[in-house]
């Protein structure tokens, strides 16, 4: 454990080309989905290595198992060599791979140094002790980035700094790989310039990086390798100066399917069933749309982009200024109100926003009509049975009967109860929150079917997805969300632009 | 045999966990009564168990609005306080007005029915109260309701001055406690909580309003997007609750013809109990009213089991406490083995 300042090479003597991590035949399957298939590729030394693919791919998946969330289901990973197997993400640290999550874990009520030191603190009849290994630390801290004052609370720290001292531990407690997964997404523009400083200076520290973002800029400017990922699956890595350019690496990233999907209606109908007229609040800014009746509408953009926000709004889940009026009238700012009004919603988080998952399929799929299962108050139970066992014959749910808990249903499964739930409300207009997310492929393409028979009724849906080839097989509109602004439509067809989409999406332009 | 034992795990495992926790309390209870008809003489006639249930009324009066707040994941540690509150608020606003030397004699000289019309309502105001806190302001319940349960029993203090009120009460005041149906000695307080205690059931399980009750407990979130108005639904049940507290007060004060400051001290942790004991669970989602009567029955045993046993008074609470750790202590591990 000797540290030494930037500019020099550790004690420990590696040659320069070799890998510092090997994986081989990857395999992570949960129920239904398998999250990584058959992944093999190698990280060099004293790299930046940046790991790109669509929400889906698999990269988080395979960043959990490196860091120990998760276990691997099959396969073998070698760091330095040797065979890397942890249980848990403490034990990853201690074996030389540190993360730098999105959702930081450094603790704002602690000051700097002590924050660097959680954990690993020596005591002395349970008094802190003051050892080589906090100087180290901020002796590292120090080279980092001078202006952090070690006395320093936290809190006080803009988020930038906070990830800076977050580095500034895992370098000085000796890791081989420092993952940092969308370092930039809640930094400014001087901020981001600073950071990619320090990412590059860390080579001096015998540090590799693995680099994920969705900003492809980013990989271009500060990568050095890239590995794509897509559907769990390995595509290619190779050094960036490999790549001819953003389109190769969207095209990797997306494949080349895209399209085939999508069927433009034969007519369209010119009914405008939803006006949203300005509306804003703590995340959306000035946001207008109309929606014509029958109309699949599709809002992308990435995480922080504003979807869930806009979903939640309409909805009347959140709190908004300005006007939104549905078929004439409008729209009152509750859920009770909005789903009276003839619009439903299927949330983003379905098993803590969509279902109760302690109840049974019957408990869930009425919920949101209980007038008509009821007469004066009272719950018809024949005909509650009745109707729950027609949505599971008719969106195909598998399950022993209607009286299964949701919890014990597979995540296709139980987002087909959410979709029970949300057409037996009647509505005339749903609104879709990543209507796919955590659901296998075969799941997924029913689900596109009941969206595509729905419009076809004269449903109008809107879909709130990250997952771009999602939006461009299903949707006849599409609007781009970057922070909060609506940045434009365009309308579906042969002719659209994909890396014109995933442009705008990630740099806002 | 093998089979037999397969069977009954199948049955087990495909159980909802209400049912399961219900059949298990239902179990200790018959368990608990085996135990106590060995060692205690006589206590399996029917007029024992009649009493079992007679003496408990309050408590599983009490149960009712309790269950249905812990169904939903809320406590309501203020109904001890309403009942000395309300059972001396009726006292006070029925008391003749005339001016006597003992200023503990003289109340407000309204009407019967508008005395306990407005005692009542001031029940109800103790339930506001705990509502707007509670669901208005988002502070958590249990924080609320010990402020309130404090409020309340000091509302009783002050109106007595520390001590009782049982003077110059009109004779009407002591008849609907003490009544009972001709003929037999089931008091009329039991019958009104009989009836409520039907009428709980089938609110809660065959209506909308039963429905929404335990959607909110298993997820709140979920409920709001799912269009119930979980505000205005929590409101209603604090509000009810409070109400049959109210009731349960003037109940006693009547049986009593007093009002007494310090009663029904510690009642709002026997109505926790029973509730629990009956299977509701602690975080919401499951529970059910009759569950709560089995649990009062269960706690109901071994208190008499250890006057039974002429175990002094000082131990009983001992007994209590025990028993009813055990028994939740078991439940919880029921429920734990039953998914491993």
């Amino acid at each position: 454990m000797i540290y030494l300042p930037p500019g020099f090479i550790r004690n420990r003597v590696f040659d320069m080309n070799d890998n510092v991590l090997e994986i081989r035949n990857l395999v992570k399957v949960y129920p239904g989905v398998k999250a990584v298939n058959e992944v093999s590729f190698d990280i060099k030394r004293n790299t930046i290595h940046c790991l790109v693919g669509e929400n889906g791919a698999g990269k988080s998946t395979l960043i959990k198992i490196l860091t120990g969330a998760e276990t691997r289901t099959s396969g073998t990973i070698r760091l330095n060599g040797d065979e890397y197997q942890v249980k848990n993400p403490k034990e990853g640290k201690n074996k030389g791979i540190s993360t730098l999550f999105q959702e930081l874990n450094v603790v704002d009520q602690l000051s700097v140094e002590d924050n660097l030191t959680l954990g690993m603190e020596d005591t002395t009849f349970g008094f802190l002790k003051k050892t080589k290994k906090i100087k180290k630390m901020i002796e590292v801290l120090e080279s980092l980035e001078p202006s952090i004052n070690p006395k320093q609370m936290v809190s006080t720290l803009s988020v930038a700094k906070k990830q800076i001292v977050e580095i500034a531990k895992a370098v000085a407690s000796d890791a081989d790989i420092i993952i940092m997964d969308e370092p930039t997404a809640a930094i400014s523009e001087g901020e981001i310039e600073r950071l990619f400083e320090i990412i590059r200076s860390l080579h001096a520290n015998n540090v590799t990086v693995i680099y994920i973002s969705h900003r492809l800029d980013e990989v271009f400017e500060i990568g050095e390798y890239v590995t794509v990922m897509r559907d769990g699956g390995h595509i290619d890595t190779k050094p960036i100066s490999d790549v001819e350019g953003r389109s190769e690496l969207i095209k990797m990233m997306i494949g080349k399917t895209v399209f085939e999907e999508y069927m433009p209606k034969d007519e369209q109908s010119s009914e405008v069933v939803l006006q949203v007229n300005n509306i804003s609040n703590h995340k959306l800014h000035n946001i207008s749309f109309d929606v014509r009746k029958g109309e699949i509408a599709g809002f992308y953009g990435l995480v922080g982009a504003g979807k869930t926000e806009l979903a939640r709004a309409i909805y009347g889940a959140d709190e908004y200024q300005g006007e939104i009026v549905f078929n004439g009238e409008k729209l009152e700012q509750s859920p009770h109100g909005t789903i009276k009004a003839g619009i439903a919603l299927v949330p983003e988080e379905r098993r803590s926003q969509g279902l109760f998952t302690m109840l049974t399929i019957r408990g869930n799929t009425t919920v949101m009509n209980m007038k008509n299962i009821s007469r004066n108050g009272f719950i018809n139970s024949a005909k509650e049975r009745k109707i729950t066992a027609e949505y599971i014959e008719k969106l195909q749910i598998a399950t022993s009967g209607s009286e299964k808990e949701v919890a014990k249903l597979s995540g296709g499964n139980q987002q087909k109860v959410v979709f029970s739930k949300c057409l037996f409300a009647n509505a005339d207009m749903l609104l879709l929150d990543e209507p796919t997310r955590g659901v296998d492929v075969g799941a997924k393409s029913e689900i596109y079917q009941i969206i595509r028979e729905l419009a076809e009724e004269g449903k109008s849906i809107l879909i709130f997805s990250s997952e771009l080839p999602e939006i461009i097989n299903m949707c006849d509109t599409i609007y781009l969300l970057f922070e909060g602004d609506m940045m434009c439509r365009l309308e579906n067809g042969s002719d659209i632009d994909i890396e014109a989409i995933l442009h705008t999406a990630a740099c806002g332009d | 045999m093998e089979n037999k034992t397969g069977y009954i795990k199948r049955a087990v495992s495909s159980m909802s966990n209400e049912t399961f926790i219900s059949l298990f309390m239902i179990s200790v209870l018959i368990i608990f009564f085996g135990i106590a008809c060995a060692i205690v003489p006589n206590f399996y006639l029917p007029m024992n168990i009649l009493n079992l249930i007679m003496n408990y009324w309050y408590i599983i009066l009490l149960g009712i609005g309790v269950t249905f707040l812990l169904v939903t994941g809320n406590f309501d540690m203020s109904v001890g306080g309403v009942i000395a509150m309300t059972g001396v608020l009726a006292v006070y606003f029925s008391q003749s007005a005339e001016v006597l030397k003992n200023p503990l004699a003289v109340g407000l000289g309204l009407p019967y029915g508008v005395a306990l019309a407005l005692a009542l309502l001031c029940a109800l105001a103790v339930g506001g109260v705990n509502a707007f806190f509670i669901v208005k302001l988002k502070v958590p319940s249990i924080i609320v309701t010990l402020g309130t349960m404090m409020l309340a029993r000091g509302v009783a203090q002050v109106v007595t001055l520390g001590a009782q009120r049982n003077t110059s009460l009109p004779d009407i005041f002591g008849v609907i406690g003490n009544a009972s149906i001709p003929g037999t000695p089931i008091k009329i307080s039991v019958v009104i909580m009989a009836g409520l205690v039907l009428i709980a059931v089938i609110l809660e399980k065959t209506t909308i309003f039963g429905r929404r009750t335990y959607l909110i407990g298993a997820n709140k979130e979920a409920a709001r997007l799912s269009g119930v108005r979980v505000e205005r639904h929590l409101t209603y049940l604090f509000l009810a609750s409070a109400l049959l507290a109210g009731i349960t007060g003037i109940l006693m004060a009547s049986e009593f013809k007093a009002g007494i400051s310090n009663r029904a001290t510690g009642f709002e942790f026997d109505a926790l109990v029973i509730t629990l004991l009956g299977g509701t669970n602690i975080n919401g989602g499951f529970g059910s009213v009759l569950g709560t009567v089995v649990g009062a029955l269960v706690l109901a045993v071994v208190t008499s089991v250890a006057t039974g046993m002429l175990l002094s008074p000082d131990w009983q609470f001992v007994l209590k406490g025990t028993v009813t750790f055990l028994a939740i202590l078991a439940q919880r591990y029921a429920l734990d083995r039953r998914k491993g």
